[in-house]
């Protein structure tokens, strides 16, 4: 034992492991100038390095036990401190960087580039675009989303945030509030997605045109509108960004939310650290999304509105769907006449 | 100022449960949850060693560190306090945690875990009245001038609990003891058996 | 991941009860139950809703009590706000345990929050539970007993005592069961160490520990044979690990279990089951060899080691090999041990104990500690820790069937000194007994059915019974059924019975197990926190409790209960005759009086209420090294007068901390050996040679005192004149003055004489130890060389199979080893423990210790359910534990548990809301027959069992 106090070293964090134990790993070493084959019989006969080793590696032997009934943790929590540094130090970061960054750089384009404007006038004559059913599930899609990123957001940042502006009483509550909306609405939010996401899954298989587009930067670069089917490639992007770390954060988002199948710690930090990372993502691609549908394109926010877009949008953004369908097109007048027939659940003619 | 920790003597623990039924006295915590317990490796073999665990009280904390309520503080003693007003059952504070302390007492769906509740150093918890204080987080023991049950009723005094410098003297006496014939309590105070001076629990 | 989902809460073990059942009842834990016991049933409902004791602010009491749960005697301090137990807190300066408590002393305050206890009288009508008044309760009960007696003589009822009565209320018990005329009467000393009774005080004297938990920290050498201080005396390890690490001491566990004890020992010997005494000769065939032996000791103070010699012979280190399975290396270096590290000594419980061979295993053990010279030294001697925590008084105080108070045994002289203590005519006493004439000659005289075996003398013939007829009706009072062998031979006896009545805190097993229709009374009784008195500790140590609480509900003290019923029966008068009653309600201390003025032969004398109570209040002037006050009230005292505190407590005698310890005076707590055994025999002195206690005006062995003695050596006129009329025709156990003790100790002699140790009880059926086979043995080829007793045909007046049961050959079908222990977290039946929810969520299931080799071959999993079939054909549906505790051929089950019978849940049957929390299979639903040749005992560490996977 070295005359330094143990404490001071030993309660570091990255230490904390050996704190636990360290009735006998101090042993070890105050033993050194007594009788070390003693020592090695009675101070600490158990922990060798193979005990060491099982603890560490997180794992509960076979003849593991523990007092709490149906318990399956380990002695130590091998991977709870490399959660929390790949929390602390890496996704909170992350998710601010992502979302922050996300926000400014749409400033930036907005400012720099503005807002995207139709080349040609209005023809007045509109295209059936989004059937009600998608619209709703849209906006309910999105409504939950905005809901979920906000109160997740909250849950990762809040504390830094509002505690300090709103006291202890409103803040309990706000926060217990968060919680209760993000983990019930979570799971509709998830099933809804997966509708949506089976909904539109025809019109967003990738096609070969989709590579031009993405030569043309969408459109960026060079004059033209390069070519474009139902969606686009850059909405197919998001789509499969749905599809893919969409459901990842719903998975994830599952696991954490039903603890009462009895995943086990581990199992939940590392659902833990998928969620928070494409949840940050996401929310950073979908104020992407928001701004392009909304501010960013003129003409894109009324067809998620009304379902219908003018038929110069659908020339200039959607040329392949355009010639698809143009000789639907329906004249303005008729479709605000024609409100009371359920035409608008028609599905929408599809490309292929 | 002092800082307050616990440290288990493996050499001494027996597996007993003591200390987990004396925390139990202490702070009537419902049944399934066990703010501290008793881990047993190789359990019937030659090397079998047992540890009492609890919450540490660590320095650097892991689970203030990542809640995301603030429910969890640290004292100037060291002691790590939960309030559970505001606690809203994440479970991060358990997915943080090396000890596995932090416990809820339920696992519903939705994530409906109720109130985190752990090891409190027996030093209770936030709240407006003693009363509600002992409804909510048990025993104050420490503000009776007293430490926690679980080490002051250690059946073999293998659970030390006090001042970290103390518990480390102690310990380190004990080991010493162990070594030599006569080693470590010559000339000491605490070497007199009737003085319960090397144990931890008299002190505080 | 797991797939399934899981419940908020721990499934509780076997029931197959809803969640929301057992919210409800996980729902009343903790929480202020003492205050329903004030407001009567109807709040029940809502009180068990409380989650929490209530928190106050009001004024706190401090009482200071000692735990209920083991011998080890630990102090408590219970805090008590308003009658409500509030607070427990260490008492530090309890020079016993230092404020350490285990798992079941750290939640010693629920006993005042249980909710699942017997409320009120209840009896079992048409199988359904109804609530009776005390007053009819006792009016039945009563009349029917009266009713059995008149038509079977009073040998026809079984009283049933406990370990767990206090002192005062255990004597009373005896007494009770002599006025009421009968012999049937015993505890659970019978099922736990009435062989270390028997087998040790025919060796030295006393049946009891010799040293204190606290001397051993001056040992050097402690060896564990069947003893799991771990788990069954955690307290005890306090000091057992302050002698490993204060004196290097080396703990030996000898055990067929690696126990929790042998994780702390330096040397671990794994034994088959059932050779101890093959095992023991097989350590001194080493000592012998080598010239370990003390023989100065052993000239000075041991008769007939050379007998022993020539039974060691026989059991040179391959033959030891071959029976008890230890390498002559393990069986040389455990000799070694001993023999180098000086003094040791030697603890046993259970697992030396409950064997038909136990009186065999205690004399060897005994034995073993004479020939290294360790007994009545400090740092030696054999060190038997007792069960429960006044199993010691119980059996000093007589609840046996076999003796009177003190040890006096059932000859009419024993009758007569105590008719003479409890101022009763004698002949009137002789007259409330059946006066004929049987097998074991008058019931009087002759020992009682034991608690063993009640259930054959309900079954066996009548005409084999040394008494009138079988027993009729089963008085359980304070006893757990499921701690005893034979499980369905029990329930058959149980519905053959005419009364059953259950006098308890909780209903116990034997309220639910016994499938009846009616005939079945329930009595609640207080616990010892409710009541207030004496207990005897291990260490022979007697400690005063104070009450904690009123008792809750409706539940009345034992000694109350004893005298409603004995006035119902007619002899109320005669029972309390010596007592101030308050109310219906003896006063404790005139009861500590009474054996007080009786109990010479194990100097209970000595410790009256005052005295008690001064160490009570004075626990902080106790040494915690060797026990002895400094300073203070009770200064020079040893802490709870240990046993022998001879003569009057006027006499001030402080105790005697270690029996047989010749380097003290007798009066500061010194002794010599008894001579119990007479003064010769085939003509070679048994009284010790050239060794004396110090100071002793006697310098050489003398045998025990008696007026003669006294006039002999003319130390007659040291008496005062009203003792010389009291001691005049007496001896020192029968001269109620206490003259003849105190003039012999103001010579610094021994009363009962100086004698030597005898390794030679020619009285019993081995008179030098000799190794047995169990009745169900593996080891088929050892029968023909150690084979077991013939049948006796009457012994405690029923016929006892050896022959007949070993004969059998059962392996075919049984090959496997049972053997069982306890858990920390329960005690006993485990009734009272499995209904304290901070214990019983620690232990939720029912186990079976299975070897991970043994487990492949029979195709087991842990976790899964296996069926354990005993030889005799009684099963267990338990969980398989796959384990290295385990030898490969040996089987563990703990038998704490009960409330399941053969795979059914008997979890209906307790009246509502009294089950526990945790029920299981009883291990001993599996155990078989076999019981000790001198007491009695029953077998419980080794028999032989199959194990099939349940499905």
């Amino acid at each position: 034992m070295s005359k330094s106090t143990p404490w001071q070293a030993l309660w570091r964090l990255p230490l904390l492991v050996l704190a636990l134990v360290a009735s006998l790993g101090l042993a070890q070493v105050a033993l050194a100038q007594a009788d070390p084959d003693r020592e090695a019989a009675t101070a600490v006969p158990a922990l060798d390095a193979d005990a060491w080793r099982q603890i560490k590696s997180g794992e509960t032997g076979p003849n593991y036990r523990d007092s709490r009934f149906d318990s399956d943790y380990n002695l130590i929590n091998a991977s709870g401190e490399t959660w929390r540094q790949l929390r602390e130090r890496w996704v909170s970061p992350f998710g601010v960087i992502a979302v922050v960054g996300m926000i400014v750089v749409i400033a930036l384009f907005y400012l720099v580039v503005g807002r995207k404007k139709l080349d040609e006038p209005r023809t007045g004559r509109k295209l059936l675009r989004w059937s009600l059913v998608v619209r709703s599930l849209h906006w309910t899609v999105a409504s939950l989303f905005i809901l979920l990123a906000l109160t997740g957001l909250n849950l990762a940042y809040g504390k830094a945030v509002f505690r300090p502006i709103f006291g202890d009483g409103f803040w309990a509550a706000m926060m217990s509030g968060t919680k209760l909306i993000h983990n019930y609405l979570g799971p509709l939010f998830g099933i809804l997605l997966v509708i949506l996401l089976l909904r539109l899954l025809a019109h967003n298989i990738p096609r070969k045109h989709d590579l031009d587009w993405f030569a043309k930067g969408g459109g960026l670069v060079g004059k033209e509108h390069p070519d474009a089917g139902f969606a686009n490639a850059g909405e197919k992007v998001w789509y499969w960004l749905l599809a893919t770390a969409g459901i990842a954060v719903i998975v994830s988002g599952l696991v954490l939310d039903f603890p009462n199948y009895g995943q086990a710690r581990d199992t939940m930090q590392w659902a833990n650290i998928i969620h928070a990372v494409g949840a940050f993502g996401l929310t950073a691609v979908a104020l992407g999304h928001i701004y392009i549908g909304t501010l960013g394109t003129e003409g894109s926010f009324e067809g998620m509105a009304t379902g219908y877009v003018d038929e110069t949008w659908a020339k200039e953004h959607h040329n392949l769907w355009y010639e698809e369908v143009k000789d639907q097109a329906i004249p303005e007048e008729q479709l605000t006449a024609g409100r009371a027939h359920p035409q608008g659940d028609e599905p929408a003619p599809r490309s292929g | 100022m002092a800082t307050m920790k616990f440290m288990c003597d493996a050499e001494r623990c027996i597996e007993c449960n003591g200390c987990v039924t004396a925390c139990k006295n202490a702070n009537e915590v419902e049944w399934g949850v066990q703010r501290r317990r008793v881990v047993t490796l190789n359990d019937g073999e030659p090397s079998e060693v047992s540890i009492s665990v609890a919450c540490m009280h660590c320095d650097d904390a892991p689970c203030i560190a990542v809640c995301p309520t603030e429910t969890l503080f640290q004292r100037d003693d060291g002691i790590v306090l939960h309030d559970k007003d505001l606690c809203i059952g994440c479970g991060y504070c358990l997915y943080a945690c090396p000890f596995g302390a932090p416990q809820f007492p339920k696992q519903n769906a939705f994530g409906e875990r109720g109130k985190m509740d752990k090891c409190t150093f027996c030093a209770g918890g936030p709240a407006e009245t003693k009363e509600e204080e002992y409804q909510k987080y048990g025993a104050n023991r420490i503000a009776e001038g007293k430490l926690p049950l679980c080490a002051e009723m250690c059946s073999t005094k293998a659970l030390l609990a006090g001042d970290a410098q103390e518990v480390a003297d102690i310990f380190r006496q004990r080991v010493v003891q162990r070594g030599h014939k006569d080693g470590g309590w010559s000339g000491n105070p605490r070497a007199d058996a009737d003085s319960l001076a090397y144990d931890a629990t008299q002190q505080g | 991941m797991r797939l399934t989902p899981r419940s908020d809460t721990p499934r509780a073990g076997g029931l197959g009860i809803s969640r929301r059942q057992f919210l409800k009842r996980s729902g009343a834990t903790t929480g202020g139950l003492a205050a329903a016991g004030f407001m009567g049933a109807p709040m029940m409902q809502r009180t068990e809703a409380d989650e929490k004791t209530a928190w106050s602010d009001a004024p706190v009491e401090t009482r200071r009590t000692v735990c209920s749960h083991c011998s080890v005697g630990c102090g408590v301090y219970a805090e008590v706000q308003e009658g409500v137990w509030t607070r427990q807190e260490p008492a530090f300066d309890h020079p016993i345990n230092r404020g350490a408590h285990c798992a079941k002393g750290a939640s010693l305050r629920q006993h005042g929050h249980s909710s699942r206890r017997l409320k009120y009288p209840m009896k079992l009508v048409g199988g359904e539970w109804q609530r009776l008044s005390w007053e009819d309760a006792i009016e039945e009960i009563g009349s029917k007993v009266l009713e059995l007696t008149e038509a079977n003589g009073p040998d026809s009822i079984y009283w049933l005592g406990s370990a767990k009565f206090s002192n005062e209320q255990a004597y009373l018990m005896r007494k009770f069961a002599a006025l009421a005329g009968t012999n049937n009467t015993d505890h659970q000393a019978r099922i736990c160490h009435s062989t270390t009774v028997a087998g040790v005080a025919n060796t030295w004297g006393y049946g009891a520990m010799t040293n204190s938990l606290n001397d051993i920290q001056n040992s050097k050498s402690i060896m564990f044979i069947g003893s799991n201080p771990t788990e069954a005396h955690p307290v005890a390890m306090q000091h057992i690990l302050l002698a490993k690490e204060r004196s290097q001491a080396h703990i030996i566990v000898v055990d067929p279990r690696f126990t929790r004890t042998a994780a702390k020992a330096d040397s671990y010997v794994r034994i088959r089951p059932g050779s101890d005494v093959a095992f023991i000769w097989g350590l001194l065939w080493h000592i012998f060899e080598n010239g370990w032996e003390d023989q100065e000791y052993i000239d000075q103070r041991v008769y007939a080691m050379d007998e022993v010699r020539d039974e060691v012979a026989q059991f040179p280190p391959d033959v030891v090999e071959n029976i008890t399975g230890v390498s002559e290396e393990a069986m040389l270096d455990t000799a070694r041990r001993l023999a180098e590290n000086r003094p040791g000594c030697v603890v046993w419980c259970m697992g030396g104990t409950q064997h038909t061979t136990g009186n065999n295993n205690t004399r060897a053990y005994c034995i073993l500690e004479l020939a290294l010279g360790n007994i009545g030294k400090s740092g030696g001697g054999a060190n038997i820790f007792r069960g429960h925590d006044n199993v010691q008084g119980a059996t000093d105080l007589g609840l046996m069937s076999h003796s009177l108070p003190g040890y006096y045994g059932l000859a009419e002289g024993a009758w007569k000194h105590w008719a003479r203590v409890w101022d009763l005519d004698y002949e009137w006493l002789k007259g409330r007994f059946d006066q004929a004439e049987y097998a074991d000659g008058q019931p009087m005289n002759s020992s009682g059915i034991t608690v063993s075996r009640w259930i054959d003398g309900v079954l066996e013939q009548e005409e084999d019974i040394s008494q009138r007829t079988r027993l009729k009706a089963m008085f359980y009072w304070g006893h757990a059924v499921n701690s005893q062998t034979r499980g369905p031979e029990m329930q058959k006896a149980m519905q053959q019975l005419e009364m059953m009545v259950i006098v308890d805190p909780y209903p116990t097993v034997a309220g639910v197990m016994h499938d009846r229709q009616d005939g079945v009374y329930l009595l609640p009784a207080a616990t010892q926190f409710e009541t207030y008195g004496s207990v005897t500790a291990t260490n022979r140590s007697i400690q005063w409790r104070d009450k904690v609480i009123e008792p809750l509900f409706e539940s009345k003290p034992d000694h109350e209960i004893m005298y409603l019923l004995a006035r119902k029966l007619g002899f109320g008068d005669e029972l309390v005759k010596n007592f101030e009653m308050n109310g219906d309600e003896p006063l404790v201390e005139d009861i500590t009086r009474e054996f007080n003025a009786g109990m010479w032969t194990v100097g209970y004398t000595g410790q009256s209420p005052e005295r008690l109570k001064a160490h009570q209040q004075n626990w902080h002037t106790f040494s915690f090294r060797d026990l002895r006050a400094e300073g203070g009230p009770a200064d020079g005292d040893y802490y709870g007068l240990p046993w022998p505190c001879w003569g009057t407590a006027e006499m001030g005698h402080p105790g005697t901390p270690i029996l047989y310890d010749t380097s003290k005076k007798v009066s500061e707590g010194g002794l010599t050996f008894r001579a119990r055994f007479g003064i010769e025999r085939d003509g070679e002195n048994i009284l010790a040679d050239g060794s004396f206690s110090e100071g002793s005006e006697l310098e050489d062995g003398y045998p025990e005192f008696t007026d003669a003695m006294l006039k002999d050596l003319g130390w007659w006129d040291d008496l005062t004149e009203e003792e010389k009329a009291e001691a005049e025709g007496k001896n020192w156990k029968t001269d109620l003055s206490g003259g003849i003790q105190r003039v012999a100790i103001a010579h610094e002699c021994a009363p009962f004489g100086n004698a030597k140790a005898r390794c030679n009880v020619w009285t019993f059926p081995d008179p030098i130890p000799k190794h047995r086979e169990p009745l169900y043995t593996s080891r088929r080829d050892l029968v023909a060389d150690y084979p077991t007793w013939d049948d006796v045909a009457s012994h405690y007046r029923l016929p006892t199979l050896y022959k007949t049961i070993q004969e059998k050959d059962v392996t075919g079908d049984y090959p496997i080893i049972l053997t069982s222990g306890r858990l920390v977290e329960y005690e006993g039946g485990g009734e009272e423990t499995r209904s304290m929810s901070w214990l019983a969520e620690l232990q939720q299931e029912m186990f079976v210790e299975i070897n991970p080799a043994l487990a492949n071959d029979l195709a087991i999993a842990e976790g899964d359910m296996v069926w354990v079939e005993g030889a005799e054909g009684g099963r267990v549906r338990v969980k398989a534990l796959v384990t290295p505790r385990v030898a490969r051929e040996v089987v563990f089950m703990p038998f704490h548990f009960g409330g399941m019978f053969q795979g059914e849940s008997l979890h209906d049957r307790y009246p509502e809301g009294s089950a526990p929390y945790v029920l299981g299979e009883a291990a001993n639903t599996a155990t078989t027959y076999g019981y000790d040749s001198v007491t009695q005992m029953q077998e419980t560490k080794c028999t032989l069992c199959r194990i099939e996977k349940a499905s």
